[in-house]
This record gives structure tokens, sequence and C-alpha cells, in this order.
């Protein structure tokens, strides 16, 4: 390497002693005086007007301090979307309205002594519903005569109310006809996708009070403090001076807490009674009162040569996004943006209707619209490949995306507007596919499956796919560093660790950049009192756009030590370095001197205090790239399919912290197995949850778990501090079609929906495979 | 989930928990792991009768047999060397399918028979293992065979009483085999249906008796009579288990729900009676 001391370096995780030893770290650690506990009656409807609502009883009721309805709350239309402002997403949401668009949504919010308590004035307050015709599947949205889900009037930024559009996207380059008759072969198909949620270990959760200056305090699970704090203040019609918005640390999030979700609610309640409340949502809460992934149906076309040369692609997307627009163009967005890329087609075009219904709401979900996308894509290039008589290996090897490289569909396709032209700076591409490829046994086993007679029957199959770093032109973050008399530096950051080592990474950065050892460094983060602003953690930015603004602050910081040091060590600055915790002559001379000895100076003769800060942004997002292999053993019986061997090898740009990396690409892929094969939230015809429990929402356990190999294949990329990109999200998209490709590679049926369950598989074992077929016929297809 | 829940007991004998229980007037539950009770928050539940402390966690040899006290836990069952000699170890076997090493350690065979579900683990091999159930109230001790224990749990006859023990006899005789299949959609789950079989094959092969019984596919487990009075004094070959797994098919009466369709369910009672019957042939030392 280069000699990095810090950086490329698996230290351990920074708060990781305090997590390990149960020191009252989260939001939910705290006990607040006073502190009450609030609760939503959520709507047993999935579309209802309110025609009365009574809380008299519930006020009534000993040990209630507040209970809120739409009557007592502003109107104020906004999204939950934690987005950088403008939000695209609709404004289409209220604190608190007079019609429930689903099962789950506020009816009212009640702020009580306990749980007890308070769920007890919740069935105090009587309602009275003029039950409305309800919208639950999404390909009857459109339809003529549907019920009209936002028919309010103040709702803005909708593309098409009367519809339940709310959002539209059409992007073409090139011209897919032309390309489509230039091909040898034309291949469309169609795929669905389903409601996968995130259940993250810690539920949302927020504790709102009032500081001794009346300011609100949000303690909250955030992945977005900032957003949350602008959000709130818009919402509660108070001034952001007067909130406060503290992120602990968190038990994860996955998207689902970029979201202001419980924090309006909370302060309202905590303005209202002038206490201390906390809110929570249970389990059951958090899986339909939470978001959900965005159900698609894609339908994708592609035109290729007889030497497999891709030629045009075209996505066509119908997704839901539930009763609330929250990321509904964006994440749709980038199931067409970040997904057609990979191949080198002159002609692509993406086209997708995103529509209300009334079900939980989607948002953003790790994978962002790619691992539908993927789905689709994917599956369709291996049946292609297939069709061509060709190794889908050799076809991806062929088409995908290179060095030097444009991405011009990104250009047109940006957060909410134009985007900006992607260049891929760094690619580790290639050399993922083919060390993927060996770990799995790629070149054995795609001639050796598949063989016996057993009902047990084995297949490989490969999926590639990339995503970004960071919004391009949108994400921007800052930093700032103070030095301390031992030499050691605070470094303060908006960024919101979720758990994924955010904290660790950046003071790996600042570190390295100061050339101090790690626990000279002291994070704070997540703090809109304390740290600058930073959009949030979302959209794989934090270590290339957060880290970025480290590096830039820490950069400053340096050329102040270095300023000290050159009086000190009477050098000029172009000769001195830093590493170790001192400044150091480069010259014969090697004098030093200490980081401690020079904050001495600096701070009590020079009487100057080392500090300084940046911000930071990308006008490009630079693609992380993953290859996913994945063997699989089908029961032919049971439909079964049991995952064997599941192999990723992305490429982060360099991985600050490997072993860091490693944990993300192995929690992605668990939860892309379960997105892939088990994990499914079902709703019955009127829009109720089925399966808001882990008795029946089934992830993947450790026993479920196959072999993992995970490799990562370093580059350098231009635009990241340190050469990084990001890793947190492209492992996720891989698992579904590389299963879905090994299932056809062992039992020859496609699978085209989502999850793949055992009935499924064996409906279409029994529909596409007579039980005399020859195998070898089939396999010569 | 008990804040109606006025006091919580813990009993010393079974005596003692059979009094409280009847002067709890129905609002009196009885609690052990608390897997499926803390679960369900019963709101009318006024007291708890904690019986892990009753002397009812034992595995005892009994003429041949086994007795299992209510409060034995899935872990203990798992484990117990009587256990596994017991039918082939089938109820071991389920025991170490019930929910993950921490459900396993405090869930209690009372528990999985008295909560009543169709897809309970222990319920199908108890079913083949003929067992028998000890249950107590205030007029003293009754014996009940499970499946008739199964279908009267809910009535008022049982209600007021306290399942203290499983008994399960010596299956006797040579070229005996046994089974215990189930399937679910991950490692740790309920039973989208289970299986378990149990059989002897007399020295020309022919099936003295035979005991099929599934779960998840009826409002209780159940043994398959008829699929069981065909495999009877029929030599057990690849025809007359194929012929069991299709009629088994027809004494199933499943339901669809999120975990699976009633066709699949359906279909995966004759896979798991085909494969279990393919062990106990196996174990039986009858080649297929």
């Amino acid at each position: 390497m280069t000699g990095r001391k810090v950086v490329g370096v698996n230290v351990r995780k920074v708060e990781g002693h305090k997590l390990v030893t149960g020191a009252p770290a989260f939001t939910d650690d705290i006990e607040m005086q006073g502190m009450l506990y609030g609760k939503i009656l959520p709507s047993p409807h999935a579309h209802a007007r309110i025609k009365r609502i009574d809380t008299r009883k519930a006020k009534a009721l000993a040990g209630v301090h507040a209970v809120l309805t739409y009557k007592d709350v502003p109107r104020v239309p906004h999204t939950t979307a934690g987005q950088a402002w403008p939000e695209p997403s609709p404004y289409d949401t209220y604190l608190l309205d007079s019609k429930v668009r689903f099962v789950g949504d506020r009816v009212a919010a009640v702020a009580a002594e306990s749980r007890a308590i308070a769920e007890k004035a919740l069935r105090l307050i009587e309602v009275d519903y003029e039950v409305l015709p309800a919208v639950i599947d999404m390909e009857l949205a459109m339809a003529p005569g549907a019920a009209v889900i936002h028919d309010e009037p103040d709702s803005t930024k909708i593309y098409d109310r009367s519809h339940n559009i709310a959002g539209y996207i059409l992007r073409e380059i090139g011209s897919v006809e032309q390309g489509f008759r230039e091909s040898d072969f034309v291949v469309e198909r169609e795929f669905r996708t389903h409601r996968q949620q995130h259940t993250p270990l810690e539920p949302h959760i927020t504790i709102c009070w009032l500081d001794p200056n009346g300011r609100l305090v949000i303690r909250t699970s955030s992945q977005v403090p900032y957003h949350t704090r602008r959000q709130v203040g818009q919402i509660l019609q108070i001034p952001v001076s007067s909130i406060h918005v503290i992120k602990p640390r968190m038990g994860g999030g996955f998207g689902g807490k970029q979201e202001m979700l419980l924090e309006d609610i909370c302060g309202a309640l905590t303005l209202a009674s002038r206490r201390p409340v906390k809110m929570e949502f249970t389990r059951e809460e958090e899986f339909y009162m939470a978001r959900s992934r965005h159900p698609q149906r894609l339908r994708m076309k592609m035109g290729v040569k007889r030497d497999g040369t891709v030629l045009a692609s075209q996505l066509t997307v119908l997704a839901t996004t539930g009763a609330y627009g929250s990321h509904s163009t964006t994440v749709q967005g980038n199931t067409g943006s970040k997904v057609l890329p990979l191949y080198r087609a002159p002609h692509m075009r993406f086209e997708c209707h995103v529509v209300y219904t009334n079900a939980p709401v989607a948002g953003a979900f790790r994978g962002y619209g790619c691992p539908q996308g993927f789905f689709a894509q994917e599956t369709l290039v291996d049946e292609i490949a297939c069709e061509l008589g060709m190794d889908p290996l050799d076809f991806h090897r062929m088409n995908v995306i290179r060095l030097g490289d444009t991405d011009l569909l990104s250009a047109q396709l940006g957060e909410g507007k134009e985007g900006l032209p992607r260049v891929v700076r760094s690619c580790g591409l290639p050399q993922c596919m083919e060390s993927a490829a060996r770990a799995i046994g790629w070149a054995q086993k795609r001639k050796k499956f598949p063989s016996g007679h057993s009902h047990l029957r084995r297949g490989v199959g490969m999926a590639c796919t990339m995503q970004g770093s960071g919004i391009a032109g949108v994400d921007w973050a800052s930093a700032f560093l103070k030095m301390n008399e031992d030499g050691s530096f605070y470094l303060q950051v908006g960024a919101s660790d979720v758990g994924a080592g955010a904290d660790t990474v950046l003071s790996q950065i600042a570190a390295e950049t100061l050339g101090v050892t790690l626990d000279k460094v002291i994070i704070t983060s997540g703090d809109t009192d304390i740290t600058p602003f930073d959009v949030g953690a979302y959209a794989s930015s934090t270590t290339i756009i957060s880290g970025g603004a480290v590096k830039k602050a820490a950069g400053k910081v340096r050329a102040q030590v270095l300023e000290v040091a050159s009086r000190m060590l009477d050098a000029p600055v172009d000769q001195l370095d830093c590493a170790n915790n001192e400044v150091f002559t480069t010259c014969a001379c090697r004098k030093a001197v200490s980081m401690t000895d020079l904050a001495m100076q600096a701070m009590y003769k020079e009487k100057f205090q080392i500090m300084d800060g940046a911000s930071h942004f990308n006008t490009d997002s630079p693609p992380p790239f993953c290859a996913t292999f994945a063997e699989v053993e089908v029961d032919t019986e049971t439909g079964q399919v049991h995952v064997l061997h599941l192999a990723s090898a992305v490429d982060p740009g360099t991985a600050i912290n490997p072993m860091q990396a490693e944990g993300q690409v192995e929690g992605a892929v668990a939860q892309g197995l379960g997105y892939a094969l088990t994990e499914e939230l079902v709703l019955d015809a009127d829009g109720r949850p089925l399966n808001p429990n882990f008795l029946d929402y089934k992830m993947f356990g450790f026993q479920d778990m196959p072999k993992l190999t995970t490799i990562l294949i370093e580059t350098d990329e231009p635009l990241g501090p340190y050469g990084a990109k990001s890793i947190s999200e492209v492992p996720i998209n891989g698992p579904a079609p590389a299963i879905a490709n090994a299932i056809f590679h062992a039992v020859g049926i496609r699978i085209r929906k989502l999850p793949i369950r055992p009935e499924d598989v064996l409906r279409a074992l029994h529909a596409e495979r007579p039980a005399n077929l020859d195998e070898e016929a089939m396999f010569a297809l | 989930m008990f804040e109606r829940v006025e006091v919580f007991y813990r009993p010393a004998s079974v005596r003692e928990a059979v009094r409280l229980l009847a002067g709890g007037k129905g609002r009196a539950r009885i609690v052990a792991g608390g897997t499926d009770l803390v679960v369900d928050g019963d709101p009318t539940a006024r007291a708890l009768i904690d019986i892990t402390h009753s002397g009812l966690a034992y595995i005892r040899k009994q003429g041949g047999g086994c007795a299992i006290g209510a409060a034995t836990t899935m872990a203990e069952l798992e484990e117990s060397r009587t256990i596994l000699a017991l039918g082939g170890g089938i109820l071991a076997r389920a025991a170490a399918t019930c929910g993950s090493i921490q459900i396993r350690g405090v869930a209690t065979v009372g528990g999985n028979l008295a909560n009543g579900s169709p897809a309970a683990d222990l319920v199908t091999p108890l079913l083949v293992l003929d067992a028998v159930v000890v249950v107590a109230d205030a007029k003293g001790r009754r014996k009940l065979p499970i499946a008739e224990y199964l279908a009267a749990r809910g009535t008022k006859g049982l209600r007021q009483s306290l399942l203290v023990e499983v008994t399960a006899p010596r299956p006797l005789g040579r070229r005996c085999g046994w089974s215990f299949q189930k399937l679910g959609r991950t490692a740790l789950d309920i039973s989208v249906v289970n299986v378990a079989a149990g059989l002897q094959v007399d020295g020309a092969g022919r099936i003295q008796w035979a005991r099929v019984a599934l779960g998840a596919v009826a409002p209780t487990a159940i043994r398959a009579g008829a699929t069981e009075e065909n495999l009877q004094g029929r030599t057990l070959d690849a025809e007359a288990i194929a012929q069991a797994a299709e009629g088994v098919m027809r004494e199933v009466s499943p339901i669809s729900d999120v975990r699976a369709s009633a066709a699949y369910r359906r279909e995966m009672c004759r896979v798991l009676t085909r494969r279990a019957l393919e062990e106990c042939a196996a174990q039986a030392g009858c080649a297929l």
C-alpha cells in the first residue's frame, strides 16, 4: 500500500467497547423525569374518512396528558422522506388528517404516564369512519373509477392525483426501437417483486423534551438528523433554531430511518403536554406503520446481436408507494438509472408509473430500487445468454460497463430532476467476476451440473450489479476539527452512524490525514447543535461524501499544525510531515515535535486554537461494483431452495476498514437472501398485514445462512477520500437474480417472481418440466 | 402484556397447583416456559401459576417405556438418552426442531401439548408412540390417550385440569422403523407440515402395524387411520409406500394461510409421508 497507517487497517469500531459493555448508548437508554409514553391510534381501515372523532373520554382518563387529532394540529402538507430540500417526493402527508389511507395510518395520538394508560386511552377514543372503497392491488390503481387516494386539494407535487399516480418517469437515450430492429434476438419478460421490511433490531424510537430554554430536543434513531430538524420545524411551525436533534447509537436503519416518522408526532405531544414523551414502535407496528421496499411489476426487453452484444434495453415499471409518496420517484428512478447502464447498450429506455395504493407506505430501503431492477435485468440476461448458447459469465465479460465509460442515463435521471453524467473512473468489475467465479467453482460446476437422479439438484448462477456513492450534485456534508492540549483532535461530523461503522471510518480518515493514531481522534456525530450539517446516512454516501469532508477539514487542520511545527522546528512547511502523533522534518536533520508539545505551544504560547472545518460534495456518483455467484440445491419434491454457497466480490474503491467493509457485504447478503427467498410482508384483500411478526415474516437466521465467500477487489477512486467509494448497498442486489439463475441451472425453470417460494418452484417444476424429460435435451437448449 | 395479572404463584406440588387452578375461577393460567403464554398475552388472565417448581421436570423409565413430566424442556428431551432410545428417537428429533436454542431451553412438553397448536412439533411423534396424557384436577388424576386429549383439550372437562405427565409405552418387537419429517420455511419455523411414522414388519417383510401422524394439516394433529389400515398386512415395498403417501392426502384437511396454501400442504403430506415410510423401511431392514 502507500505507507498508510490507519486507513486500510482493520481497527476495531470506535464505539465497540461501549456497545458490548451495555453502556447507555441508544435512544431508549435514558429515563427522563416525568416522561410520558406516546402511542398512535392506527387506522383499522385501508381507506376511510373520519366522520366524527370524540376524545373526551380519553382526555378524562387519569394519567393522560395529551390527546391529539387532526383538529388540534397545524395542517402542513409535507413528505416524510428524509431528503435534501426541496425534497423530490410529493407533499402529500399531514401530521394528522381527517382521512386515513392505509391500515395503520395515524388517526390520533396520546401521551400518558404509562404505556398501559396510553393504550387504554386509545381504546376510549370514539371514531366514526366513513369507509371508502380501497385500492390494494397496484394494477388497479390507475383504472377508471378507482378510488382516489389523495383527493385533498392542498397536497402538492403529485403527478396525477385523479389516477393515483404519485410519479411518472420516462427517459430514453438513443432509440430503443432502432436498437430492437437492429438486434438478432429480442426477449421480453415480466417480473414481480414484493414488499420487504427493514426489520431493524431497534425499531423506530424517539424521545422528545423541552430543554430549560424551551427548545424542543428530539433524541431519535434517525439516519437524517438534519432533514428531520428542518421537517419537524416545517410541520410543527416552529423555527429550526428552537429544535435540537440528537442521534445516539442506532440499532440499524437500512433506509427505514431515512424518514421523519415519529419525530413530528412525538414533538407535537411534547409541545401539547409540556412533558418529555417517548414513542417507540412495537415490532408489529414497525412492520406496517414504518416503511417497506416498493413492490414492482417490471417488464424488461432486451435486444442483442447473435454474438451477444447488447444493443438495446427497455425497462417498463409499475410500482406502488403505498398510501404516501415517500421516496416514490427517486427509488423508482434508481431502478432505471443504476440498473440499465450496467450494459453498454447504445439504446436504453426507462418508463415508470409509481402509483398510490391503500397499503403500507414504501420508502428508502438498502438498494433503493436496484434489487428490483437487477432481479429483472440479471435474470433476463441469463436467459438470453443461455438462449444464445453462451456462458453467462462470457456474456457479462463482453457487455458490462468499463473503466472510462460514461453512463448517459444517469445524466437524465437524477434525484428528482436532471442528473449528471456518470463517468467510470475506477472499475474492479472484471476482477470481481473472475474471483467470485473461481470461489464458486464456476468453470467446473457449470459443466458438471446437473447430475444424478436424486430429488436434490444443484446449480450455480451469477449476477453483476452496481450502485452509486452519494447522490451527484445533491449530497453534501461538512466536518469540523479542533485540537486539544494532549495532541488529540475533536472531530465533529453531521454524519449519522446507523451502526454500520461510519464513526470509525471517519475517525480513520481524520487520523490518517493528521498523522495521529486512532485513539487521538474523538468523534461526535449526528447532533444538530454540536456538529455541522450533513444530509445524513443514505445513498451509500457517508464514506465518500462525509469522508471527503473529514479529509478536507483534516487537511486544513494539518496545514495549521504544520505551520506551528514549522516555527517550532525552524523548518519550512514543505519539509515537514506528520505520523505517529508527531511532526517531523523530512530532511536529513530528522527533527521532531510531538503533537502534545505542539498543541501546548499553539494554545498557551501562541494563543491559537488549531481548528477548521470543511464542506464537501461531488458532481458524480462513482459506482461500486459487485459480482454475486450462488450455488443452490433444489428439492424437486418440495420446491425448497437451499443456498449452499454465496460468493460476493465487491469493488468498494479503497476499503477504509476492510473488516467493516466485509461485515457490510455479509449483512447485505443476509438481507438479500431473505429478499430472494423468504421475506415478504403479506396483505389480505382489505390491506391488513397478515404476518407483522417474526413468527411468520421469515428472515434468514444463522442456521439458514449458506457458506459465504466475501472478496474485496480494491480500486482507487479519484473522487473518493483515499480512493474510497461505497459498499453498504451494492451487495444486496445480487442474491435474488444469482439464486434464480442457479435454480434454472439446477432444474431448468425460470423464476420471475419474488420471493422464490417453494410452492411457486414446485408449480413451475410441474408445469414446465414433464417428469420424463430427458436431462441432456433440456440443457442443450 | 400482563398488566391485569394480579398474582403470580409458584406452587411446590401438583396438588397445590391444581388447588390454585381451581380457585382461579377460570382466570388463572398455567405457565412454565411461557413461550406461548407470554406471546399471546391473554388479557383475561388474572393469576399465573408457574409449575416449573412443582416437581414436573423429569424423564423416567417406566415399564420399558417412559414417563415425561409436563415441565420437562425441549432441550432436556433432545439430549435424554431415554428419549433418544425411544421409538428411534423421533421425539428427541422433533424436540430439536422446536424453535431456537433459547426457546428450547424453556419451552416444555406440557406447553407444547396444552397450547393445542395443530403444528406442535411433539404431537405427531407422541401420536405415533401411542402416548398417554395424564391430567390432574381437584378430583384426582386421569389418563387419556393423546388423540382423546387433543380432541377434548378445550372442553369444560379439561379446562380446570393440569397436564402433569406424558407416558409412552415401550414399542415391542424387532424390525421396527421410525421417522419424523418436518417442513418449515426456514430452519427456525413452525411446521408447514410435519409427519411422524412408525411401523413393524414380520420376518416376511409384511407390515404388522403402521402408524402415520400428520401435523398442521387439520384442526389438530391427526393419525391417518385409513392409511394405517391399508398398510397393515401388506409387504413393505415401494408400491405400498406410494399408495400410503397418496392415501394420506385424502385424510387431511389443510387450510391456506400465510405459511402455505392448502394445495401445497396436501402435496407435502404425500412427500413427507413417503419419506417417513422410506426411512421406516430402511430401519426395519426392508429393501425398497
